[in-house]
């Protein structure tokens, strides 16, 4: 496990990178709803990734 | 195999358990947090108990939140917000499906979703169908009439996301289903367990067809009952499918928390998804070593819309004495599945009965056939029960020897003596979906 807790790191990043851009498109959208509607379900998609390795760091970090 | 290959999330299945039980007290802090700000019904729960998210520090102190069972979410629903009630924790407007539970104990219990929750169902229901070993070179039929109840809803977008190609047998009845299966070679099917053995007989004796020799069915995900985890009932369906049979479990309020994995050995609970507690029936005590039975308390993390916080769920499980799975999981082992529901176990002539230990011996005589039907009467002061079976045509059993297998192998499994009726192959109710052979018609005190 231990070889794995960089990656989770990078991985965490990369998936609040995205949870970031995708909120800064629904800003900029101006309310379209074509933009906001799929930007919704882009973010649920992003919290499964968080659940599945977002939440992990810290914890496997620690296994080291 | 690598390890990315054997599970859906390699990290989450393989996690130390000192390492789990860690993750579940912090996500255990934020789903009760999120309860006690956004909904009412919660808010108001834990401060009549005097308890708030800051008290929550350790392991130990989950287990000073008051609990919740399914007689509260009824007293909640049909007022506003509508018609779920101070429970929703969203705005009404981000709800995007309703749900409903099949109301087998009583009035249905509503269930809002939003996207969000909507994908984590998915989402758990993809661990089980990974588990199971559906892959993206699966085509999965579901033969199921989709509707209101949450049933196979969720397997069907998470076989979609493991990468499966999905086969909706909705409306079809189940002759067509059976030739659709045939036509389009399908390697896969989820449904409940009581209909894996009706399609299978609607099959032979309806047209002819031999599913183990005719169909392509590798795999079977069992779902809604409890036969599954029952010996005797998963050979019958392997026998009659040559397919494997996987058990999971779950349910609309509380999610999909169990399955099992390709080694059989019981159902893994989903600790990375759920906390599972169990508590002993009679006191209430949490039961904290492996081998107790017991009833199971349950928290889901992470589905926002109409939390699961410490609901008693009243199904009974077993935690396994197996503590390594050889699959590699750490996730905890339930021995047998779910065995049953603390409310079901019933005192018949003063002896405690559950009555998957009926199925268990019906379904392991070779000469009955699938269906069987108990009645629980009271005639003056005296419990009567009666057991009615169906004889296979072509089993040439001779009735009488059966009638004393069959009592003698009840006797030793429940301790009862039954009445006994053996009817006509073919005239009990069959059933699509959740049976329910079991008929308790004693007046309550």
């Amino acid at each position: 496990m231990a070889d794995k807790s960089g990656s989770i790191e990078e991985m965490a990043q990369r998936i609040s990178s995205i949870k970031q851009q995708a909120n800064e498109l629904k800003a900029m959208s101006g309310g379209i709803q074509a933009v906001d509607r799929n930007v919704d379900r882009i973010l649920a998609s992003v919290k499964m990734l968080e659940i599945n390795i977002s939440d992990l760091v810290g914890l496997v970090k620690d296994s080291k | 195999m690598t390890d990315a290959d054997k599970y859906w999330n390699p990290i989450l299945e393989t996690l130390p358990q000192e390492k789990l039980k860690e993750l579940q007290l912090r996500k255990f802090k934020r789903i009760f947090e999120w309860a006690y700000h956004n909904s009412p019904f919660y808010n108001g729960l834990y401060r009549d108990a005097g308890i708030e998210p800051g008290d929550i520090k350790v392991f130990d102190d989950i287990r000073k939140v008051p609990k919740t069972d399914k007689a509260m979410m009824r007293a909640i629903q049909g007022k506003e917000p509508y018609p779920y009630g101070s429970i929703l924790s969203v705005p009404l407007e981000q709800v995007t499906e309703y749900r409903q539970t099949s109301g087998t104990t009583g009035q249905p219990v509503y269930h809002p979703e939003t996207w969000q929750d909507w994908e984590w169902s998915a989402e758990s229901w993809a661990y089980i169908l990974y588990a199971h070993g559906f892959r993206d070179t699966d085509r999965l039929f579901i033969p199921f009439g989709y509707s209101i109840y949450i049933a196979f809803w969720a397997a069907h977008y998470a076989a979609e996301k493991v990468g499966c190609e999905v086969v909706p047998g909705g409306v079809l009845d189940t002759e067509a289903r059976l030739l659709k299966m045939r036509e389009l070679k399908a390697t896969g099917m989820a449904a409940t367990p009581t209909y894996v053995l009706g399609m299978a007989d609607a099959a032979r004796n309806r047209l002819g067809i031999d599913p183990a020799k005719e169909l392509d069915v590798r795999r079977i995900t069992v779902a809604g009952e409890p036969g599954g985890s029952i010996p005797a009932t998963r050979k019958r369906m392997e026998d009659a499918w040559g397919a494997k049979v996987y058990d999971h479990a779950g349910a609309t309020e509380i999610g999909h928390w169990g399955y099992e994995c390709q080694a059989q050995c019981g159902l893994h609970i989903n600790e990375a998804l759920h906390l599972i507690e169990i508590e002993d029936i009679e006191t209430g005590e949490a039961i904290n070593e492996p081998g107790g039975r017991g009833s199971m308390v349950v928290t889901t993390f992470d589905r926002l819309a109409h939390p699961c916080i410490r609901f008693d769920s009243k199904d009974v499980i077993e935690w396994s004495p197996v503590e390594k799975c050889e699959c590699g999981r750490t996730f905890r082992l339930l021995r047998g599945g779910v065995t049953g529901r603390a409310d079901d176990i019933t005192k018949v002539k003063g002896v405690l009965l559950a009555p998957a230990a009926i199925e268990e011996v019906v379904r392991a005589m070779p000469q009955l056939g699938d269906e069987y039907e108990v009645v629980v009467t009271k005639r003056g002061d005296i419990d009567s029960i009666a057991l009615k079976v169906e004889l296979l045509p072509e089993s040439g059993a001779e009735i009488d020897a059966l009638k004393e297998d069959l009592a003698r192998d009840l006797r030793a499994k429940t301790n009862l003596r039954y009445d006994l009726e053996f009817c006509q192959y073919g005239t009990l109710p069959r059933y699509e979906t959740k049976a329910r052979r079991f008929k308790d018609l004693r007046e309550k005190e």
